[in-house]
């Protein structure tokens, strides 16, 4: 904003303040899920000019979705899994021991963490049997939360 | 009580673990087993005793043997939840479904619990992608593979 042409005239610091004071109140209409006649009111009692709360309003309502995907996005929570990826190997024999043959799945689950943004995947190996009890209940959990939206 | 040197003992102990775990480690068949021993020059009822002493411990040999071998942490199990969050800090009046799960693993018999999340598009997609995996083992070629290596 302190680089825009248009704003050269203006006093920098009055500019901060402008900007500022913007910022705030679309952020906290934003938090609250304001609708725009409390946006309007709010403007109105700050005796702000027709012209100019529409304008605000429109503008807001057209960026009212993807702030409010910004917003939620923001905070903490575990770590959360993007993706999944697996391997099936057949083990013939290791250095202890030989004629092993044995089937397993190594399974790493792609994890983000909402604040630093990368993290150690978690990979675990595991057999069949230990899969299919993975799957099934990740299958119950899927279940419940389709009956959780019916309800 | 048995009136040989201490050092006989000890080397005796140890030849036999030697036969034994190599043996096991190689799985070889009791004939192999046989023949291996016969160049030792002990009686044939010792050749059978020591015949006998693999074959039956074998199986535990081996199962001890494979802890060795380098492993990545194994599936223990899973538990979940489902949540709902409702409102934050920075948004109210949410409606935000998430699966909370506590994954179970063990590092070389250390368990360790982990706790994650999903949202509920990717627990479909990680479900789509476990049943993929686990329909590979019953495809033919897994199959042959298994059926040719042994």
């Amino acid at each position: 904003i302190l680089d825009d042409p248009d704003l050269k005239d203006i006093d920098p610091t009055v500019l901060k303040h402008c900007h500022a004071a913007a910022a705030t109140c679309i952020l906290e209409a934003g938090k609250q899920r304001a609708d725009i006649s409390a946006i309007s009111t709010c403007l109105e009692d700050c005796k702000l000019d027709k012209e100019r709360i529409e304008q605000f309003c429109t503008e807001y309502q057209k960026n009212k979705d993807a702030l409010e995907i910004l917003l939620g996005s923001i905070g903490r929570s575990p770590l959360h899994i993007t993706d999944v990826s697996w391997r099936l190997e057949y083990q013939i024999k290791n250095n202890q021991l030989h004629k092993t043959y044995q089937p397993s799945y190594l399974v790493t689950l792609n994890v983000e963490n909402s604040d630093s943004g990368s993290h150690p995947d978690v990979s675990f190996s595991c057999t069949m049997e230990q899969l299919q009890d993975l799957v099934g209940k990740l299958k119950d959990a899927a279940k419940s939360l389709e009956r959780a939206t019916q309800m | 009580k048995l009136n040989i040197g201490f050092d006989t003992i000890q080397h005796g102990i140890e030849g036999l673990v030697y036969l034994l775990t190599e043996s096991s480690k190689l799985m070889i068949s009791e004939v192999d087993f046989q023949d291996s021993i016969r160049v030792l020059g002990f009686s044939d009822e010792l050749n059978k005793s020591l015949l006998q002493l693999y074959l039956d411990n074998r199986k535990e040999i081996r199962s001890i043997l494979g802890e060795l071998a380098p492993r990545l942490p194994s599936y223990h199990s899973l538990e979940w939840r489902l949540d709902v969050q409702l409102a934050s800090r920075s948004l109210r009046q949410q409606i935000k479904p998430a699966v909370t799960m506590k994954l179970r693993l063990n590092q070389n018999e250390d368990p360790t619990a982990q706790v994650l999340q999903t949202d509920p598009a990717t627990l479909l997609h990680l479900i789509q992608q476990l049943e993929q995996a686990l329909g590979e083992m019953k495809m033919n070629h897994c199959r042959r593979i298994a059926r040719n290596m042994k």
